[in-house]
């Protein structure tokens, strides 16, 4: 790829984005969270990049998912089990386990013929049947008991990743990364095509864009965030059990936050996490201790009737009025 | 073993009929407005906790509650109905999660209602057993049944002869010239959530007197109830009782030759299979490809 090329896919404002997202994410550092507050932020940033891996998926793939616990079920157990069966180091195997989500989204391509709702539920299907699979597989995964014995993030050239400052670093890391791959892709030919394809699926096919092989990429991209993250949190928690891994809220919270921030921005599914993740734990928790995700589906309900293109969406539209301009991007 | 097996599928097709009812709801509301109405099982889910709460503070049948299940259940839904109106873009995409919101802010709400314990029926008349040679059942399942089969009757009745089950086929096979020949496709609508709300109602008060109910029942009967539009198509009553009861077998058999864990598994499994195979539903569906 010619230089001109890349400085058109990566542009300034997309690094000054990545800036501004690295020097925020650095602020609790320099203010000196607690450890209890930099868990929270770090579980909420491992949201974060789930929600990036949703909003790829359905804002330029255009498809709506219900179950992507799949993939991060399946990349945290297969993180878990490489480095602790195959003595895999840790940092090799977060991507590797990246890789086996998305071979493990392979399975589900007969599903991209699918529209809307079907695509949807037939995701959700797959989520249900890997759980009860890596419950059944209890030789390999230990079952419904669960696997503890896995190695944690390690201590590379004197960083100690391990320690909450370190895998609170490690995780904004990789949430900047996949944001500015995320970037890469919506500017390239690949992202214009995807655009296209929104409007009008048969109309971009005439013109000779394959669109079944598009959407498949952006599957096996999003799997492969997704699967990354769920190795990273795995590691970081140090406990695995189907019901966790596989849990509803893995499918959930990245859409609630990715709506809430606005998911047709990259920006927006990052913020959106970590807003909605630290409002469910620290304020509606202490309201209402059980059925606190009301809260949630209240947030979520309000949202896509007043402001469908959330936060940021809200946010643009701000700024086109006061006379700035505005470039709606989907 | 034989025995077993039979119990199974006289279980599975009490069950079915039940699910049928919930399905039929859901394909209503999805033939109207062209959406999948993600809170439907929880709409089944609050009329069970509407018999609940009729049993628990009575002492009466759990089906004494019908009218007060039919009441909340339809204003809920009728509200529901009025939400999902107020999209504007990507209809498709948004109220997919606007119900998906609605699902979760009614499953939260019965929890702290009703907290997440397990309730059933405590009536002995409804749980005594009924014997039919080799097979055995509860008579509330038996009445379950019974009211399933007479309910299907009368949507069919009402849609195929009533003039307003007429203009629901009308809307739903064709809008615009519906409303050319005019009729109001609000109103319409409006009356097809009120059908699925009362259709979800009287299933609510049914699975009460024949199964547990939790809060993530909800959330389950949805999606059983996509699989059995997914098997059956939207298109016909019989396909969608066909559907509900295959759900309602292959469960049963997974529980009785497998295991319990394994149920879930099976249904999902049915759907996929089914899903690729035969992408026009086991009984010849309209297309939902994309």
């Amino acid at each position: 790829m010619s230089d001109t090329a890349s400085s058109r896919l990566l542009s300034g404002r997309s690094l000054a984005m990545a800036g501004g997202l690295v020097v925020v994410g650095l602020l609790p550092l320099a203010a000196g969270a607690s450890p209890y507050m930099l868990g929270l932020l770090i579980s909420s940033l491992i949201l974060a990049g789930l929600g990036l891996s949703w909003a790829l998926l359905g804002n330029l793939g255009g498809m709506v998912s219900f179950g992507h616990a799949a993939f991060f079920g399946v990349g945290s157990y297969a993180s878990a089990l490489l480095a602790a069966k195959l003595g895999v180091p840790v940092l090799l195997a977060i991507p590797l386990a990246g890789g086996v989500a998305t071979l493990s989204s392979l399975a589900m391509l007969p599903a991209l013929r699918l529209s809307g709702p079907y695509f949807a539920l037939a995701i959700l299907a797959y989520a249900q049947i890997f759980r009860i699979l890596a419950t059944e597989a209890s030789w390999l995964t230990g079952g419904a008991a669960g696997l503890q014995r896995f190695p944690g993030l390690p201590t590379v050239f004197g960083f100690n990743f391990a320690e909450r400052h370190g895998s609170y670093v490690l995780v904004l890391g990789m949430v900047v990364l996949c944001a500015l791959i995320y970037v890469v892709i919506r500017r390239s030919y690949v992202g214009i095509a995807l655009r296209a394809i929104a409007e009008s699926e048969d109309a971009t096919r005439v013109v000779g864009v394959n669109s079944t092989l598009l959407k498949t990429w952006m599957l096996m991209l999003s799997a492969f965030i997704a699967g990354m993250f769920g190795a990273l949190n795995a590691h970081i928690i140090g406990f695995l059990e189907p019901d966790y891994a596989f849990s509803g809220i893995w499918s959930v919270m990245p859409i609630i936050g990715a709506v809430f921030g606005g998911y047709r921005s990259v920006i927006g599914p990052v913020f959106g996490a970590v807003v909605i993740y630290m409002f469910d734990q620290v304020i509606a928790k202490s309201l209402i201790p059980v059925g606190h995700q009301i809260l949630l589906g209240i947030v979520l309900a309000g949202m896509v009737l007043l402001a469908p293109n959330g936060l940021a969406g809200l946010v643009g539209r701000i700024f086109s009025r006061t006379g700035g301009k505005h470039h709606a991007r989907a | 073993m034989t025995e077993l097996i039979l119990q199974a599928l006289f279980s599975g097709v009490l069950i079915g009929s039940v699910y049928a009812l919930v399905a039929l709801g859901l394909a209503l509301a999805f033939g109207a407005m062209r959406i999948i109405n993600l809170a439907h099982g929880e709409l089944v889910l609050l009329a069970a906790y509407m018999a609940y709460l009729v049993e628990s503070r009575t002492g009466l049948e759990p089906y004494a509650a019908i009218p007060l299940a039919l009441a909340v259940v339809s204003a809920v839904s009728i509200a529901l109905f009025m939400l999902v109106n107020m999209i504007r873009d990507h209809r498709e995409l948004n109220s997919l999660i606007l119900t998906f919101a609605i699902g979760i802010i009614l499953t939260n709400a019965i929890l702290l209602a009703f907290a997440s314990d397990m309730r059933t029926t405590t009536s002995a008349f409804l749980q005594d057993a009924v014997s039919f040679g080799d097979v055995y059942a509860m008579r509330g399942e038996i009445i379950a049944f019974a009211l399933s089969l007479v309910l299907m009757g009368l949507l069919w009745w009402w849609l195929k002869a009533s003039w307003y089950g007429r203009a629901v086929r009308a809307v739903s096979s064709n809008r615009g010239a519906a409303m050319l020949m005019g009729i109001n496709p609000t109103r319409i609508e409006t009356v097809s959530f009120l059908v699925a709300g009362a259709l979800a109602s009287f299933a609510g008060v049914a699975l009460y007197t024949m199964s547990v109910v939790q809060p993530a029942v909800g959330h389950a009967l949805t999606v059983k109830a996509f699989i059995i539009t997914v098997l059956a198509g939207v298109g016909s009553i019989p396909g969608v009782f066909l559907g509900a009861v295959l759900l309602g077998v292959t469960e049963a058999l997974t529980v009785t030759l497998a295991s319990s864990a394994l149920q879930e598994l099976a249904g999902m499994v049915l759907f996929l299979m089914v899903l690729f195979l035969m992408p026009n539903g086991l009984f010849g569906a309209r297309a939902r490809r994309g």
